[in-house]
């Protein structure tokens, strides 16, 4: 199984989140990466995890978008189970949690974080497996908006991108290359930060 | 009358006042969700045990010499007991400014 998922062409993203404090932010991100993969006509997926509600304030969440060139046909599991892309909303979970699991060897980190990539690889047990990382102060440069509670049951047609999801957006456009600014920045509302986080991101390959 | 013959490991303690329970379970460890970490100052830390009291996930303990002490494997990092502390021996200092790692989990619950 693990075999067939390497050759395949679905590049899954993987974000980590606070609960409730930010799980409007998490879902906003992957809706972000999602609607702006799909403006360039490619198979995309963004969904929630199931085995991480009910939510509650501070418990770690995961959201999951899924990039594909051809159409997406694999077992619809509520988990990506090996994540080409992680990005960490909350940069104590680093600490706490194997952010890395399931992920192939080469795979890249984005963290939001005003740090220095490589200050937080001390706190990587298994830094093997990453190809990248990166840093981007997300709540900087989208001037500290964040969603609201007003959005906490899914984010509406046309209010995508408001806050630090765009920002977040725009680095793993700019690390991953899945997608282009042009094509994120139609598709969210706030394409300053979109902007700002596509030229901001400060990546370290490994 | 006579009492009835229990031995005395099964007797209850005069009140029925039992110690807490002291057992850690370590698949619900929370340190995890941490994002600002409580640092007591001792040289300012009255030991009037308001933190001890207030703590919801009674992560903080009172060891034999009055001195108390956070149980960082279990601690969330709510804050209450640096709102509580009357003289502000209490700080809060982000998670990642730390080196040590309290609690690394494979998974969220």
């Amino acid at each position: 199984m693990a075999d067939s998922k390497t050759t395949s062409q679905v590049k899954e993203v993987t974000i980590w989140a606070s609960g409730v404090i930010q799980d409007a932010e998490g879902r906003d991100t992957v809706n972000c990466i999602a609607a702006a993969a799909s403006k360039e006509g490619k198979y995309v997926q963004a969904f929630d995890n199931y085995i991480d509600l009910p939510d509650r304030v501070n418990v770690p969440v995961r959201k999951y978008a899924r990039i594909s060139s051809e159409e997406i046909q694999e077992k619809y599991l509520y988990e990506n189970e090996h994540p080409n892309m992680v990005v960490v909303v909350e940069p104590s979970l680093i600490k706490g949690f194997n952010i890395l699991r399931g992920m192939l060897k080469g795979g890249m980190l984005v963290v939001n974080t005003g740090k220095e990539p490589e200050e937080l690889l001390k706190f990587l047990p298994n830094k093997e497996l990453l190809a990248a990382v990166a840093t981007i102060d997300a709540s900087k440069v989208a001037e500290a908006l964040v969603d609201d509670f007003m959005d906490i049951e899914g984010a509406a047609a046309g209010v995508l991108g408001r806050g630090i999801g765009a920002a977040l957006a725009g680095a793993v456009a700019k690390v991953s290359g899945y997608f282009g600014l042009e094509s994120l920045k139609e598709v969210v509302q706030n394409t300053d930060a979109a902007e700002k986080g596509f030229n901001n991101v400060k990546i370290k390959i490994l | 009358m006579s009492l009835p013959n229990i031995s005395k490991e099964k007797q209850l303690p005069e009140g029925c006042i039992v110690d807490s329970p002291t057992t850690e379970q370590d698949h619900m460890t929370t340190g995890g969700w941490r994002v600002l970490r409580s640092v007591i100052d001792y040289g300012k830390c009255t030991k009037c045990k308001t933190c001890w009291i207030s703590c919801p996930d009674a992560a903080i303990k009172v060891d034999e010499n009055g001195d108390v002490n956070i149980n960082l494997k279990y601690c969330k990092g709510c804050g209450i007991c640096a709102s509580v502390c009357p003289v502000g021996a209490i700080a809060r200092i982000p998670e990642l400014d730390f080196e040590d790692v309290s609690v690394y989990r494979e998974l969220p619950f």
